[in-house]
Order: structure tokens, then sequence, then C-alpha cells
């Protein structure tokens, strides 16, 4: 098999986008975004809870994807669930840089990471915004 | 391989693009002509040759570059109209895509026909491009919009159609060939639309390199195409329109070219077909649609069609054939496109998997959000074809398709 092929679909990202965590919706909730993608219909529900301390104390999305989206969507929930907003951000920078192909100058993330297994979408640029359908729809919840 | 007859058209060598080795070792299999079709030599060269050896402005100057591209530019108009059948060169326009020829019909038959209350009737299986234009007028102007359904085979409701019709009712404008189903238009909705003498605007972008044209035949009012669909270039678009509609609508833009004679109180407009084509036009891309026509016809459209149908139905076959395949639409005709799913795997997935098996299909929703939503599927992949492609080619696909399954599902 195409090792671009192995590297976009780790077991990880199929397992995930199969079974997504956190699938549903937040209740109660005071953040919620849509994500969507123009290009090819994708949609996603985000809500999620900010306590007073600034932390994410949970967060859930529903919606219809590709393996990528779910994948990614769901692998976030995991990772910002508990998180403080400022470091929640500081994700946000480091796993867009991710699936853009540049993994130098990181700050919260490393190999150890269930995102790192995204990393392989660089090397298909046109699902680079499935990847980070979820991740725009987290930053206009908290805009909004 | 089936022992089926092959009609090989040998044109592959012709495509220089086809040569591309995709991620270094696989060869390209281009199973997206309906997006944009791929170019022949003749096209690349040609439009290379007017750059450098006759470009200038059209129609303005008197110099001999400014004749050569003026001719050029002119030959090019002739070369569609007989493309098309259209009775005469003023039914030509040429405008940047398709997409722009249906906002030019949109905007300027409203200006010149219509009301607020009066009703379009477009269908579910719509491209974007023949619904936002509509859209506008309802959103700026309160025209009301009405939709044909369709029926399981992708083929548009002739008796919904058909109720849809008030006195109210202006104009229709509906796809001659569904981009997702690959079905052509039922003739009857044409003369429905005649026996009540209402103008009905086909969009062609499917069917101009895939179906013979004729628009006289066909008795629309109004006819789009894409350059680049035509094995032509991209930024050239054609509107054909009857000679009466077109003299009786306004002018679309406003500028150079459309003039007949401008003072600061005021100005007249050219005669067809320059009142519609204010700027300087895409000239070169003119041209290179007319180098196009010539390539079509040069293998002939009979022969590209035969060609086309063949493959079409031997992968239709072939993938009816697989369990894990749901082909969108019916049994019916298709013209080079089939749209499918491979079950619990999403469209991208199947397209990236492809990809780098050589394989480029479209994944997505085809611009047509409306019809997706009415087959209940946020996606589909979809295989369409052109001159260029071949039975073996299938057979690779459907290997590779197995293989997709396969690894999804492991």
């Amino acid at each position: 098999m195409n090792d671009l092929i192995n590297d976009l679909y780790q077991e990880i990202i199929l397992d995930h986008g199969r079974e997504p965590r956190n699938f549903g919706e937040c209740e109660p909730h005071n953040k919620s975004a849509d994500g969507h993608n123009p290009l090819c219909g994708d949609n996603l529900k985000l809500t999620f809870l900010l306590n007073d301390q600034n932390i994410i104390e949970d967060i859930k999305f529903t919606g219809e994807g590709c393996a990528i989206s779910l994948a990614s969507a769901s692998l976030m929930t995991e990772k910002l669930k508990g998180k403080k907003i400022e470091v929640a951000e500081e994700i946000f920078k480091d796993f867009t840089n991710l699936v853009s192909g540049s993994d130098e100058d990181l700050k919260v993330l490393n190999e150890e990471d269930s995102l790192y297994a995204l990393k392989g979408v660089g090397g298909f640029p046109m699902r680079v915004k499935c990847a980070t359908m979820a991740w725009h729809a987290f930053k206009q919840a908290l805009k909004d | 391989m089936d022992d089926t007859k092959t009609l090989n058209l040998n044109v592959r060598k012709d495509f220089p693009i086809l040569s591309k080795k995709i991620l270094k070792k696989k060869d390209l299999i281009y199973f997206d002509t309906a997006a944009s079709a791929q170019k022949p030599n003749t096209v690349i060269d040609e439009t290379n040759d007017f750059y450098k050896n006759h470009y200038s402005n059209v129609s303005r100057g008197v110099h001999t570059l400014s004749v050569e591209s003026t001719f050029r530019y002119e030959d090019a108009r002739k070369k569609v109209q007989k493309f098309l059948n259209a009775r005469s060169e003023n039914e030509i326009i040429f405008t940047k895509s398709a997409t722009e020829g249906i906002n030019l019909v949109a905007q300027t038959f409203y200006e010149k026909f219509m009301q607020k209350g009066d009703e379009v009737i477009l269908s579910l299986i719509e491209h974007h491009s023949n619904l936002i234009p509509w859209f506008f007028l309802r959103d700026k102007y309160g025209v009301v919009l009405k939709f044909a359904n369709i029926q399981p085979s992708g083929e548009i409701d002739i008796d919904h159609f058909n109720s849809l019709f008030t006195n109210k009712t202006k104009i229709v404008s509906l796809t001659h060939l569904s981009n997702v189903f690959g079905t052509e238009l039922n003739e009857k909705a044409i003369s429905i639309c005649k026996d009540k003498n209402i103008p009905i605007l086909l969009d062609g972008c499917q069917s101009a390199a895939h179906l013979k044209i004729d628009v006289q035949k066909l008795g629309c009012d109004f006819f789009v195409f894409s350059g680049h669909k035509t094995y032509g270039p991209a930024g050239i678009g054609v509107l054909y329109g009857t000679e009466n509609l077109l003299s009786e609508m306004p002018p679309y833009q406003g500028g150079g070219g459309m003039i007949g004679d401008v003072s600061l109180e005021g100005a007249s407009y050219a005669e067809l077909p320059a009142k519609y084509e204010a700027g300087t036009p895409p000239l070169v891309e003119a041209h290179g649609l007319g180098i196009a026509i010539d390539y079509m016809n040069k293998i002939g459209l009979d022969n590209i069609i035969e060609h086309e149908n063949e493959i079409t139905k031997y992968a239709f076959n072939k993938l009816n054939e697989i369990d894990f395949i749901e082909i969108h639409g019916g049994d019916n005709k298709r013209n080079s496109i089939i749209s499918f799913n491979v079950k619990n795997v999403h469209s991208h997935e199947v397209s990236s998997f492809l990809d780098v098996e050589g394989i480029a299909i479209r994944a997505g929703h085809h611009c047509c959000q409306p019809l997706m939503k009415h087959l209940g599927v946020n996606s589909t992949a979809r295989l369409s074809f052109g001159v260029y492609n071949s039975l073996e080619e299938v057979d690779k696909f459907v290997i590779a398709l197995h293989k997709c399954k396969e690894f999804f599902n492991k």
C-alpha cells in the first residue's frame, strides 16, 4: 500500500472516523459554532462549556463528514477538554501548522500527541480544510 | 477485459498532460472531464502562437496585429455558430464563462420582460450556477422561483414540471445534461415551453462536448456552455440567444466595445453581438475554443459520442456488479457521467485513495447542494469521461476501488 495513504489514514484516524468520541451536544453549553466546508458540503456543530476559570469543562460535536474531518473533530475534543483557553489557542496554532506540513516550532504539541496522527494531511493539500474544519469552528465560537 | 467492441480513438498522445506521472510513478487516469477537460496540443500551441505572433486588441485598431487578432476572434465566433447550428453569428455572445452567460440572461431578461411576482421555473438538479443568478432576482426584485421535482431515475418529473406553469411564468432554465447523473433533459420539457410560448434557457456545460448540439432543432431560446469543458481554455464561455430576444434585452455591462455613439449626455449601443461584449474580451481564449471545436470536428463528434457511450455503459455495468457500490440515478442511459458512493466510505476518502493510484475523480457536492439533500447524501464520487479515456482505464479503476474498499473496511 502506498505510504502516503498509510500516513494519511493511520489506524487512530480510521478508528476516530468510524467512532467519533464526544459526539453529541454539550448540555449545558455557553459556546457554540457551526463548521462548514463549502467545497464538499461537510458540516459540524461544536458546543462547549467554558467555566469561570476559562477552562473548557466539556466539549462535544455533531455533524457529518469524511474520516479526516470527523477524526480531527474527535481528537480535538479529547485534547481540549479540561484545557485553559490560552493553552487551547496555542494548540490551535500548532495544529494548523502541523497539518499544513510544518512541524517545526511547535510550542505545545509533540510526537506523543494523538493529534500528530493528522500530520499526513500535509501530503494532501486539498484535504487540509477537512482537518481544520472543527478547529475553525472552535475559534469562531470563541469570537462569538 | 470483456470481449466488447472497442472504438479506440487513439488520441491520448494529443494531450501532453496525460503523460504526466502522478506521484512520479503512476500513469494518469483522468476521470474528471465534467469538472474540466484536458487540452489537446493544438489548443495549447495555437494559443501560444496567438500571443507570440498575432496578439493585439480586437475590433479597435486598424494596424496589422489588430486585424490578425480580430480575424481570429471573429473566426472563433463562426466556428461556435456552426458548432451549435445557430442561425447567425449575431446569436453567439462570448462571455468569460457559462456562469456569466446565465447571469447575463437572468439580469437583462428580468429588466426587459419581468416584474415583481413573476415566476421562473428551475429544477432540483440544477448546478449552483443555474440557481444563484435566479436567487438574485428573487432576493432583489421579488421574483418567484419554482423547482421541478426529479424522479428516482434522475430525470425531471415532467408532469410536475408541467404543473408549475401559471400566467406569471416568464422563463424556464434547465440543465441540458445533469452534471451529477449524466442524464439528458427530456425533450418534452422543451416542447412544453414551446407550446406555452415561454422562453427556455439550456445549461449546456455538460452536453456541449458530449452530445450533438443543434439549437434550432432543440428549440431552446438560450444555450450556454464553457470553453474549458469542451477541450478549450478556461476564461471563455458562450451564450447563444435568439436574435429576437437578444435584440430586445438591454446590455448587461457597460464599457468599451459595446457602444454605438457616446456623448456626455448618453450613449447608443452597438448591434449584436458586440452589444453584450463590453470591455476587451478573452480573445485568445476564444481562439483556443475555436481550435478545440476544430479538434472535436476532426475526430468527429459522432465518434466521440459513440466512444464515450461505450465507456460509460461499460463502467456502469462494472460498477453495477459491485455490491458495495451505490450508483445514483436509475438504469437509464447516461452520457459520460456516473455518480456513485462506496458504501460506508466518504467520497473524499475514495478520491484521495484513488489519487495515489493515479486516478483523478471528483468528490463532493458537485455544486448541487439542493440535489445532494434530496438524495440524502452529503457528497458523491463522480466518474466523468472524455475523448481520451479507455475501457482499460475503467478496469484499472475498478481494481483500485476494490483495494479502496478493503483498505477502509480492514
